[in-house]
Parts: C-alpha cells; structure tokens; sequence
C-alpha cells in the first residue's frame, strides 16, 4: 500500500500544492487580520502560477490511475486543468479594484477561488462517480459562497441563495442518478463501469442503468447550465460580483464541461447510442434558447448569462457528435469561449458610471467615439461570439459543426447554425450601441485598473489574431482527445 | 425471523409515517421532531442490517448534534409558517404530476429488472471481506485505503463550509469590550492597586 | 423463547431498582456534602441522619397537582420529562458492572453511550420551549448550545482512549486497563472529560440553564409535581451515568488496585461502584467549591480551550502510538 500511496501523491502534486496553499494562506490570513488580502492575493497568484507551469509540463499526457482507480490522472485532463488554473488564475487579481472599491477586500476571496480550483481539477480528473460528486460538491460550495460574497448585498445574497438551493436539487439528482447506476452495475467506478458495459456485448444497457445515466446528466447539465436545468444561470450572474461572474463563467464551466465529457464517454462510450439522443435535445434546447432569450435583455450580465447557456449548447454538439473529433471540437470550443468570456467580463471591470459598475447594455453608448480602442476590443469580443470569421469564435463554432456533420447529425447542426445567425442580432447590437447610440447621463468613467486591462489586452490579442496560428490549439486538444478515448 | 421482521416493519412505519408527519405538521417545531424521530427509525432499521457502527454515528451526528441545531433555529425564527403556506394547493397538481411521473419512471425501472451480468463480481472486487471483519473494522479498512481520495476532499469540502459560514455571517463590531483573561491573569498588586498615604485632616 | 424474554425482563429490573435507589440517594449526597462543606447538618429530620429524605420528597411531589400552563404545547411539555428519564435509564443497558456483567455486550457500546448522552439535550429543549415562557426557554436554548458544545470534547477524549483500546466494547476498554488506568497515561484527557461531564449533565459551576439568579428556575420553571420529579430523576440518573463513564474509561471500571494482587478477593462490582462514587462525590464536592461561570467564559472554555486542546493531544496520542509501535490493532 505504502509504495502506491507515494506514487499516488505524485499524481494529485498540483491538487496537493494547491489545497495546502490555500490552507496556509488561510491561517495567514486569519492571524494577519483585515489588512491581508494584498498578501494573501499575492500568494494565491503565485500558487496558481506554479501549479499551472506544473500541470502543463508535467506528465506525457499517458492515462495514469491512481488511488485505486479513483483517480486519473491523462493528457485530456491536462489540458482542461490547464483552462481552469487560467480562469482562477485571471479570476484573482481581476477582482482588486471591483472589492476595494465595494469595501469588501477580503483575504477569503483568493482562499474560496483556490480550493474551488482543487475541487475542479478533482472533478475533471475523477475516474469513479463518488470523485466526481465529492469535487464537485467542494467546487460548488465554495461557489455558493463566492457568488454571496458582497453580503451586504441585496441582489448578492439573493444570487448566493439561489444557487445553493438549486445547486442542492440538482446535486440530489446526480447522486440519485449515481445511486441508480451503482444499484444496477455494482460499481461506481469508471473503469469498472466501462469493463461492465463491454460485457453486455452490444446489447444494450437495461432502463435502469440508462434511468441512473438520465440522473446523472440532469444534474451535470445543471452544473454546465444547459437547458432545462438553466433557470439559476441569469439570477446568479447578474447578482454576483462582477469578477466572481467571470470566474463562473469561465473556469466552472470548463471543469463540468470536462466532467460531462468524461463522465459520458469513458464509461458509457459503449452504448452511446442509448444517451445520444439526450444530448442532442439539451444541446439544441440551450442553443435556442441562448438565441432568443437574450434578445430582450437590457443588462449586460444577463445577456452573457443567455450567452453562455447558448455556448454551452453549442459545445455540447461536438459531445453529441462523439468520437475524437467531437471531443477535440468540445475542447477547442471551451478554450476560445474562455478567452472571450474573460475578455467580455475584463471590459465590464474596466469600465464604472455614476461611480457604480456598468451595467446595463445602455450604458456602453457612445463608447465608440471617447474610447475607440476599448470599443474596437469589445466590438471583436462580440463578433466572436457570434461566431463571424475570422475570428476565434468562428474557429471554435468551425470545428464542433464539422465533427457534427461528419457523423451525420444534419438536422442537429442546421439548428445550431440557425441558432447562432439569431443569437448575432444581440451580440451586433451592443456593437451598434457602442458605436452609434447617443450617451445618455453621466459619462463613463474607465479607472483602467491594471489588471484587468491586461486580461482585456491579451484575450483581445488572442480572439483577433488566432486565426493567424490556429494549429497549435487544435493540435493539443487533438492529443487531449485521444487520451480521453480507450 | 419473524421478530426480525416485525421489528423491521415497526421501524419502518414510524420512519414513514414520521416523514410525512414532517412535511404535514402545522408547527414547525413539531415538524422538526418528527424528523428526529425519522432519523432514530432510520438508526434502527441500520441496525437490524447489522451496521451498527452507522446506526450510531446517525444518532449521534444528525440527532445529537446537527438537529438540535435545526431545532435551536427554527425555534428562533419569527416565520409564520402557515402564511408560508398559503398558494401551497396551487403548486399542488404540477407537484403530483412530477411525482406520477417519477413513479411510473421508478415502476418502468423496477419492472424490467436488468442488473449488468457483471455487477455481482464488480460490487465484491472492492469490498472488504465481510465475514471476518466488525463493520466499524470493514468501515474503517475501506475509508483509508480505497477511498482515501474522497474521503480528504470530504475534509476539504467541510473547510469550505466553516470558511463560508464565518463569511457570510462573521461581523466584527466595533467597541465591544472583551473579557482578555491573559490581561486579568498577568495583573499583579503593583499594577492594580494604588497605595496612597492619606495624611490626617488633609484628604487626597 | 418466552424463557428468555422473562430472563431479559428480569435482568432489566436488577438494573433499574439499584438504579433507582441509587438516583434517590444521590439526591441526598448531594445535599449532604453540600451542607458538610458549609458546615451545616443538611437534612437530618426524615429517618436516621435524614436517609428517608428522598422518599419524603418523592411522595411531597407524587401527591402535587400536576400544572400544565395554558400555553403550553401539552404534548411535548409532557413528553419532555419522560424523554429525559427514558434516556438516563436506557443508556444503562450497555455498562459493564463486571467483568461480562452486562445487560447487552455490543460492540459499539461507547458510541451508544455517547448516541444517548448526546440525545439528553432534546428533553431540556423541548421543555424549555413548550412551556411557551421566557425564562424556560432561555434556559433551553443555553443547554442546547453547552451540551452541543462540549460533546465535541468528550467525543475527542473518547476517540483518544478508543485509540489506546482498539475497540469500541465498553468491557475491552476496561480490560485494556489492566496494567494502568488510562487516567495516569492520559491524565490531561482525564481532566477535560470530567470537567466536560460537569457541563454535559449541566451541573455547577456550568448549571447556566437553570441559572436561579438570572432565570428563576431554567426550564424547569413551569413544570410541577411528578413530572418536575422526572426530571430530576433523569438529570440526577445523568449524572451517576457520567460518573459511571468516567470510571470505566479512565479509572479501570470493575478492575481492582492491583496492589500485588492483595484486593483482588473483592468482586469487580463493587470496585466499579465505588469508583463511581468516588467520581460522584467529586461532582458534589465541585458543586459546593466553584462559583458559575458566565455563559460567554463556558463557551470559551468548550470551544477555544478544550476543542483545541483535546484535538491536540489526540493527534499527539495517536503519533505517539505510531511512532512507539503500540497500536493496539494492526494491519
């Protein structure tokens, strides 16, 4: 036991280092008192740095099990903990400027971003369904709170509200759903489950199993916020800070995004076909959905809540659609919208009126002529989103729709195109607003804190030239894809 | 056994029928009770399967601590609950269609019983040997070594729990006097106690 | 089968009409020593030194009218003294008197003690509330925060002597204690346990629920007459049941001073009470000597003190016991 248990350790270093940081920067922090945050921010960006060169180069991107098959630990895993570490790591210092001036800057922001982090990395990293819940159930509840954080808050609150309860209900559903498969396959572990499918011999799974798998998806499509399970999604982002709303749509998104892949192909791949169609119908819903619903919206948070339940769906096409090249699809797609949505939220951060953060989608009028470069990146911020070329989100939209097509889902990606020409109505009238809208009241203030004019920078450097080298990305998640198939 | 069983069914009904009392009863306080009732039941029916040791980890930790707390709470609150209540009925028939159909679903899985031909060997590959073992041994076995992983991050999460409760609800007010026993402990005579000579007729 | 039950049935009442006498006479001790410590008699009128006392109390009470306030919530007003008698009555099935001198041998038998210990709290609360008055409820709601509070050290201690035992029986943990009585090795553990009893079983100087200067009686300030009596019975059942825990984890239960083997004519039962006793007339002796603590210092002392403290050395007893190769169970 002892021997394995070294190499085992080895295995979760990165989720280790993490985890203890927290920890200290914890005990830091609670005898250092108020005036901490400074430090402790320093340390937890620090933290997330190393960990992050950590995962990225260690390891050959081979499939290792450890903690008795609990865990695995492969070069899909990788990539994505790589996406996560970057969205905590952006999430961190992004937030100074939005809480000090709320007069909440304190040192429990960067220790809930952490230990969220970990229970990510645990989650994109489970190999059986107790992994799987006991990650995400610590990554959620540090959510719940992060979301609550501006206590004083009214709007605050009531977001941290929702979302715990509705996060318990669909928690519920996913253990019910894990019970179900545990009940009828007598184990809850990936690799198991797999060998345990393999043996039905292309039967077909009994309605048990597939009722469990249901379960299951329900309460991981809760947690990507696909339609049906998408209602908590708009409440949350608009109430949350504004820097925690980034983070939930960035680095959450991505780990469940990762959960839901490997959760589905590793030990289900086998009879795909008996869940293929539910994926298709929470795919075309969220894409719909994302589509119109955020035509009438006036708030900026909500409309990238729409936006972001409308990305999902999309990405979910490239699960639908299965095999590598699905899956390299639903990567590339997760890496660019992290970089536009941290774009997106960095714009919000940089810009204040009437002393408050912006807001609503009005408030960016006139930005065009007092700011013309600030406009010009959030303009490309939305045309990729919309996914018009050349720009990154086209690239992204490019790959799932052609893994789609190849597999033979028509109606599927006619659906999704269709959706996303309605869903560039809305993103094309905020450029229109920006441009050519009268402003109206006070005039916006851009306090430009550093770091979020350099998230700005960077995500728009990256959106406007990634079609310049496209390779390098799609390489990766290429190889990440692989590891992920047996 | 028919003791056994008549035990098993004694327990039960009253874990059923204290359940629904739960949702049922018009004080919440009594509500609580029943489910303190609910969870000793739900101990007892633990113990006819012979897990003793989870038995009494459930009365201790969710009757003896996490209830009582519950109780504290609600006995606390100003809620009216039956003002609460009022427009209940109305979600009443989207409420008992999503429970039908929940149970036509459970029916349709319990009807066409089909367990993996493979389940019996998966479940036993990573049980500990039950004959040879006490179950709080077996527990115990398996939590620290299989289970490791989980069972840490289990720890983690409970962390996250205690940050976010001091969070969201920890204020420090400004002004309080505090009781500092290092302070009251370190006095001596020299520094409590002021001795002064009062000369006659003069006053301090 | 009908044999049996008679036989259970009988061993039953063996224990709960000792049990009784003993509660009763507790009372006495209490007042007693109490009075020795002042310098007063205590009482002396009933029967020879006052030994009928008890049962002059009893009957006073018996023949009260039971008075149920008018906005009380009845059912639970009167289940809670039943509760609370119930409780320190049953909690006795498990306690070893002798070696194998027990009504029911299980093997988690610690945990079941401290399951219906922790349970004691619910008869205080519930009648606290139900009386529907101020000062009872207070009293409840302070009892529920101390006992919830410092079960979590008495579980500590318990995890640290389960620790030395390996087993969860009550009669091996008093085997354990063959060589030494686990209060020598563990005295620290000792301390905190007894000094966590006292506030368990809401005795002074940690009597905050029943507080006569600042909440008249507690929450038992409605209750009259036989259920008043029941709740008497149960704390002062409590209470011996403390002791009686206390000598079983820490002061070797029914082992006898082994003092060369000269006291080992005397039967196991007898060390266990008078070990008991020794603990009990401690908790009286505490009572007269130590004023009340303020609530805000009994929290501290539960929550910064002792959680700390006990976590502490249950992590030094257990690195001790890896590093000596002294775990009782291997593997």
């Amino acid at each position: 036991m002892t021997s394995s248990l070294s190499t085992d350790l080895v295995l979760i270093l990165p989720e280790i280092i993490l985890a203890a940081g927290a920890m200290a920067l914890l005990v830091l922090g609670a005898f250092r008192g108020e005036g901490s945050a400074g430090l402790v921010r320093f340390g937890a960006f620090g933290l997330l740095i190393a960990v992050l060169i950590l995962t990225a180069c260690a390891g050959t991107g081979e499939k290792v099990l450890g903690f008795n098959d609990m865990l695995v630990v492969d070069g899909f895993g990788s990539f994505m903990k790589v996406l996560v570490l970057i969205g905590a790591l952006v999430a961190i210092p992004m937030s100074v400027d939005f809480f000090r001036r709320a007069a909440t800057d304190r040192f429990e922001y960067p220790v809930l971003i952490l230990l969220a982090t970990v229970g990510m990395m645990l989650m994109i990293s489970a190999n059986d369904l107790i992994t799987l819940y006991v990650g995400l159930e610590l990554q959620s509840l540090a959510l719940y709170v992060l979301a609550a954080f501006l206590r004083d808050d009214v709007r605050s609150t009531e977001a941290g509200l929702k979302y715990f309860v509705l996060g318990a209900l669909s928690s519920g559903m996913l253990l019910y759903g894990c019970s179900l498969i545990y009940g009828f396959s007598g184990t809850t572990n990936f690799t198991d489950l797999a060998a345990g499918i393999a043996s039905l011999e292309g039967q077909g799974a009994g309605i048990g199993l597939v009722v469990g798998i249901v379960f299951l998806v329900a309460g991981l499509a809760f947690k990507v916020s696909a339609v049906p399970f998408h209602m908590w999604t708009p409440d949350v982002y608009e109430g949350s800070p504004t820097p925690v709303t980034a983070f939930f749509a960035a680095a959450p998104k991505v780990a469940a995004m990762a959960l839901f892949l490997r959760a589905l192909t590793v030990p289900f791949g086998e009879i795909a076909a008996q869940w293929q169609q539910i994926i298709i119908f929470v795919s075309i819903a969220s894409m719909l959905l994302g589509a119109f619903a955020a035509i009438g919206q006036t708030n900026m948070k909500r409309l990238l809540a729409y936006s972001s339940i409308g990305h999902v769906g999309y990405a979910l096409v490239g699960l639908a659609a299965g095999g590598e090249e699905g899956i390299r699809g639903v990567l590339v797609y997760m890496a660019i919208y992290l970089v536009m949505t941290l774009g997106t939220f960095g714009v919000l951060l940089v810009m204040r009126k009437d002393g408050k953060a912006v807001e609503t989608i009005q408030d960016f009028a006139g930005l065009g002529r007092s700011h013309p470069w600030l406009a010009f990146v959030m303009a490309a911020f939305m045309f990729s989103l919309a996914g018009i070329p050349p720009l990154a989100g086209f690239f992204a939209k490019f790959y799932v729709f052609i893994s789609a097509i190849e597999q033979g889902l028509y109606v599927l990606s006619v659906i999704g195109m269709l959706a996303s020409v309605v869903s560039a109505f809305y993103y094309l009238r905020v450029v229109k607003i920006m441009y050519f809208d009268a402003p109206e009241g006070a005039p916006l203030e851009l306090p430009f804190p550093l770091a979020s004019r350099v998230v700005v920078g960077v995500t728009g450097f990256l959106t406007v030239l990634y079609f310049v080298v496209p390779a390098p990305l799609v390489t990766a998640a290429g190889a990440a894809a692989k590891t992920l198939l047996p | 056994m028919t003791v056994t069983a008549l035990v098993f069914y004694l327990f039960a009904a009253i874990t059923v029928a204290s359940g629904f009392m739960v949702i049922s009863a018009r004080n919440p306080v009594h509500s609580v009770l029943f489910l303190i009732l609910a969870f000793f039941n739900a101990a007892g029916l633990f113990l006819l399967l012979g897990a003793e040791f989870l038995a009494m980890i459930l009365v201790i930790v969710y009757v003896g601590a996490v209830a009582v707390l519950f109780l504290f709470v609600v006995m606390m609150l100003d809620v009216n609950f039956v003002e609460l209540r009022q427009g209940f009925l109305q979600y009443l028939p989207v409420g008992a269609l999503i429970g039908l159909i929940l149970l036509v679903e459970l029916l349709l899985v319990f009807g066409s019983w089909s367990v993996l031909p493979e389940a019996g060997n998966l479940a036993a590959a990573r049980a500990p040997d039950a004959a040879t073992l006490s179950n709080t041994d077996a527990l115990g076995r398996i939590l620290y070594t299989q289970y490791l992983l989980p069972f840490q991050a289990a720890g983690a999460i409970l962390l996250v729990a205690m940050i976010g409760a001091i969070v969201l609800t920890l204020r420090s007010r400004p002004g309080v006097k505090r009781q500092k026993i290092s302070d009251q402990v370190t006095r001596t005579m020299e520094t409590a106690v002021e001795v002064k000579k009062v000369q006659p007729g003069q006053g301090i | 089968m009908f044999l049996e039950l008679l036989i259970i049935l009988a061993k039953i009442f063996a224990i709960i009409l000792p049990l009784l006498l003993a509660v009763a006479f507790t009372t006495l001790l209490d007042r007693k020593v109490w009075a020795m410590m002042q310098l007063r008699k205590g009482p002396n009128v009933v029967g020879p030194f006052g030994l009928l006392q008890p049962f002059a109390d009893g009957l006073k009470l018996l023949f009260k009218e039971t008075i149920i306030p008018a906005g009380a919530n009845k059912g639970v007003f009167l289940i809670a003294p039943v509760l609370t008698f119930t409780l320190a009555l049953i909690a006795w099935a498990v306690i070893p008197f002798g070696d194998g001198i027990v009504l029911a041998d299980i093997n988690v038998g610690i945990l079941y003690l401290f399951a219906i210990s922790s349970l004691g709290v619910y008869g205080i609360i519930m009648g606290g509330w139900a009386s529907n008055s101020k000062y009872p409820f207070l009293g409840g709601l302070r009892s529920a925060a101390q006992m919830v509070s410092y079960e979590v050290s008495i579980g500590f201690v318990m995890v640290t002597v389960l620790l030395c035992v390996g087993s969860l029986n009550l009669n091996d943990i008093v085997k354990a204690q063959e060589t030494v009585w686990f209060a020598i090795p563990l005295f620290p553990m000792f301390v905190v346990f007894f000094i966590s009893a006292l506030a368990e079983t809401n005795r002074p100087p940690f009597d905050l629920p029943e507080a006569e200067s600042e909440l008249v009686a507690g929450f038992q300030i409605e209750y009259s007459s036989i259920s008043f009596a029941l709740f008497m019975l149960g704390e002062y059942g409590n209470i011996i049941l403390m002791s009686a825990m206390t000598s079983l984890l820490f002061l070797g239960g029914w082992q006898p001073i082994s003092l060369f083997g000269l006291l080992d004519w005397i039967p196991g039962p007898i060390w266990f009470f008078a070990k008991t006793f020794l603990v009990l007339f401690t908790f009286c002796w505490v009572k007269a000597t130590v004023p009340r603590y303020r609530y805000d210092q009994l929290m501290r002392l539960g929550w910064k003190v002792f959680l700390p403290f006990s976590l502490f050395w249950l992590v030094l007893t257990a690195g001790f016991l890896v590093t000596f190769d002294l775990l009782p169970v291997k593997g």
